[in-house]
């Protein structure tokens, strides 16, 4: 398995019902998770360049899946933090008023490669409705953990 | 259940997938810059063997109208009567001379660079109108029977259409420069028949170097001017010959003499010919009537001995083919050396190349037939001593060894020859080399061009001298999609990404994105900025040729953006091709003579 592969299967911060109002919110309360992790290095850094990108062009994959990234120097490795957000959901944009799940990715900035695999990794990950039902319905974290751990897998 | 598609999703589903199934197709076939050279170095091939023909027979028209005949020069001439003898070159050299003064008219402001002052000092354009001119004056001068040689106007003509060609796709100097040397390239090849020795005249004499990053190209448009007319003429050999051998080991004796003597030959015979153009200057006349007055001097001789006319192919082929009395050669080759000098010191317009062949082999035929009387073993046949006489010859006079040596053999196919004509070649190089110097048949006047020209037309080692404008480029927002198409449309291998002001702010590289084009999903996620390489490597306009090379040494990059390190705006891209081209050229520049 490849380090994207990796991380999906063991991402860096979990987080199950996230409660925001806002997209701000939602990216804050799951960038203070992950602002923890080793790979993070420079967390209010990591957090503008997540929003300048956010701001830029839309970060959603799906209607209710966002996929907030960026390729900043405040990450010195790929860190990864999912979170799952409390029903209605937030919207992020006119086209994405009611996300549910959210995968939150920083990558060094020479690692483009890295970017990529884990992007695609992920937006091949939530095509599947299984999936998607499966993290919207998992009761625990452990159990949220096994289905993005199968789901790298495959 | 039946699943329903939305069609805007199933189009550009549809969309990615041929964009994968074309990038895939464009990377396993994708050209290099040299091999796109190559290509263009075939078209210039091609078009320089149609130019060389398209003069060929309107050289031969004019020969026909003038004279009457379609025979060859000095068949005409043998049958015209004496007055004949004396109008025909100097109406040739009135018309030549009027063409010229007329097409000043027209050239007004165009300078007389020839295609070898294109390549090796100046920026690869040459002047159409010009050399259109001197070429249909060149017409009269050859038609008329002139001792002047027809390679050189066909050789600048298709030179000429290779420089269009260059010019029509914007190349950057030293790539039009080296379609020049390809249009030249395939002149030589054209009018000799000789693919090998046409790339090797224009890489030993012109360009000076031999190295694959010219000598590629010039033998792509050698062999395809050969190839084409071997397709529309029914050229084939140039020179037939009978079967020559070494009888014995003792007969390289006679040669090595003979490499002397024509090492002296050659250069007393380039000398002549300017002290007879300073001569002609001196007398102060108006262009025309010093070219009548050459072609005048050229029919009292051809009078008596009509052999004096043309380049010398047909008397050539009669002294290879012998026997031929040596009393009557030894008339024909000083009548044709004065005539050459005439027509040449009038200025009328042709090349030397094959009156040189004419020298070097009547030179080696007397040699040879002289040895022979005095000891027959040790020159059984003359008419191989003229043959290496011919190599030798020309050897000494262009100062080519190698170009002399493989000219010979294409034209004659005669391997037996070889061991000789090596030896002969190289003694009578060093030969000419020790008597004169450097000057060659064509360095003399490059030399006084060069000294003449003050502003320096060739790079000088900056980045600037051979950027290229207007490289492709993306914004920083561009999305994936986008991405591919603009990948698709342009033929690199990296798109440099600018941001407000034309600032240079990374570049998106095709191996990164290749293994995701299936995945539809990134198509409106990714952008350029997510993407892009920002340490990519760059250069400034004002550093040196040597800092790229250092740079290209350490990277797999084609291109480099060149960037203003005061703004960061991006202002071009420097190619590698270019940059190899340009040091070959310079390292050929700063070679001591």
């Amino acid at each position: 398995m490849d380090q994207p592969a990796q991380l999906l299967a063991q991402p860096d911060a979990v987080v199950l019902d996230l409660t925001a109002n806002s997209r701000e919110a939602a990216l804050g309360g799951l960038h203070a998770a992950l602002a923890g992790s080793p790979g993070v290095v420079d967390a209010a850094a990591f957090l503008h360049a997540l929003r300048e990108r956010a701001m830029l062009a839309p970060v959603c994959i799906a209607p209710d899946v966002a996929l907030p990234h960026a390729r900043t120097d405040a990450v010195s490795r790929l860190v990864l933090g999912v979170a799952r957000l409390t029903a209605p959901g937030v919207g992020f944009d006119a086209e994405h008023p009611a996300v549910r799940l959210m995968f939150m990715v920083g990558t060094p900035k020479p690692a483009v490669e890295d970017y990529l695999q884990a992007v695609a990794a992920i937006t091949r990950l939530l095509k599947r409705d299984a999936v998607r039902t499966g993290l919207l319905t998992a009761t625990t974290e452990a159990e949220f953990r096994a289905l993005l751990a199968r789901g790298a897998k495959r | 259940m039946k699943v329903t598609i939305d069609p805007a999703t199933l189009l550009l589903k549809r969309l990615q997938r041929l964009l994968r199934w074309r990038l895939w197709v464009q990377e396993k076939v994708q050209l290099t810059e040299w091999q796109v050279t190559l290509l263009w170095a075939a078209l210039a091939g091609f078009l320089g063997c149609l130019t060389s023909l398209i003069f060929s027979a309107l050289a031969e028209g004019v020969h026909e109208m003038l004279t009457g005949s379609s025979a060859g020069v000095v068949e005409s001439m043998r049958h015209l009567p004496w007055w004949g003898c004396l109008l025909v070159p100097t109406l040739g050299g009135v018309a030549a001379g009027l063409v010229l003064l007329y097409g000043q008219h027209l050239t007004r402001g165009q300078s007389s660079t020839d295609y070898m002052e294109a390549i090796a000092i100046g920026d690869g354009r040459l002047p159409v109108r010009a050399s259109l001119v001197k070429s249909a004056a060149a017409l009269f001068s050859i038609g008329s029977g002139g001792s002047i040689g027809r390679e050189g106007p066909m050789v600048q003509l298709s030179a000429v259409v290779a420089s269009l060609l260059g010019r029509w796709r914007r190349f950057t100097g030293p790539q039009l420069r080296l379609i020049v040397a390809c249009g030249a390239s395939a002149g030589i090849a054209s009018a000799y028949n000789a693919p090998i020795a046409g790339s090797f005249f224009v890489a030993e004499i012109i360009l000076g170097s031999i190295a694959m990053e010219s000598l590629g190209p010039l033998a792509v448009s050698a062999v395809v001017a050969a190839l084409t007319i071997r397709v529309l003429t029914s050229a084939q050999v140039m020179y037939h010959v009978p079967a020559f051998q070494l009888n014995s080991a003792w007969e390289m004796g006679p040669y090595v003499v003979l490499g002397l003597v024509v090492g002296s030959l050659a250069p007393a015979f380039l000398r002549s010919l300017r002290q007879a153009e300073e001569f002609s200057l001196s007398l102060r006349l108006p262009l025309v009537a010093r070219l009548a007055l050459g072609g005048l001097a050229v029919g009292a001789m051809a009078i008596n001995v009509p052999q004096v006319c043309g380049n010398g192919y047909s008397v050539v082929v009669q002294i290879l083919n012998g026997p031929i009395a040596w009393k009557v050669l030894l008339g024909i080759f000083a009548c044709k050396w004065l005539a050459t000098m005439a027509s040449f010191g009038s200025g009328a317009p042709g090349g030397v190349f094959t009156p040189s062949l004419f020298m070097g082999a009547s030179a080696g035929y007397l040699f040879g037939g002289a040895v022979h009387a005095v000891w027959p073993a040790g020159a059984l046949d003359p008419g191989a001593f003229a043959l290496v006489g011919m190599g030798a010859f020309l050897a000494a006079a262009s100062r080519a060894p190698v170009m002399a040596i493989i000219l010979l053999f294409e034209m004659t196919l005669s391997y037996d020859i070889i061991l000789p004509l090596m030896l002969c070649s190289v003694i009578a190089y060093y030969t000419a080399k020790g008597i004169q110097g450097s000057g060659s048949l064509y360095s003399e006047a490059l030399r006084r061009k060069e000294s003449e020209t003050t502003a320096p037309m060739v790079p000088v080692g900056r980045v600037r001298e051979l950027m290229r404008t207007d490289p492709p480029i993306l914004a920083p927002a561009a999305h994936f999609a986008e991405i591919a198409q603009r990948f698709l449309s342009v033929r690199v291998n990296n798109l440099y990404v600018c941001g407000e002001g034309g600032r240079f702010l990374g570049a998106v590289s095709l191996h990164d994105i290749k293994p995701y084009l299936g995945e539809l999903d990134l198509a409106g996620l990714v952008l350029a900025r997510d993407i892009m390489h920002e340490d990519f490597p760059r250069i400034g306009p004002g550093q040196t040729l040597s800092d790229a090379l250092g740079l290209f040494l350490g990277q797999t990059l084609e291109r480099l953006p060149v960037v203003d390190p005061a703004t960061g705006e991006l202002l071009g891209s420097l190619s590698k091709s270019d940059l190899l081209l340009a040091l070959v050229e310079k390292r050929q520049r700063v070679r001591p003579t």
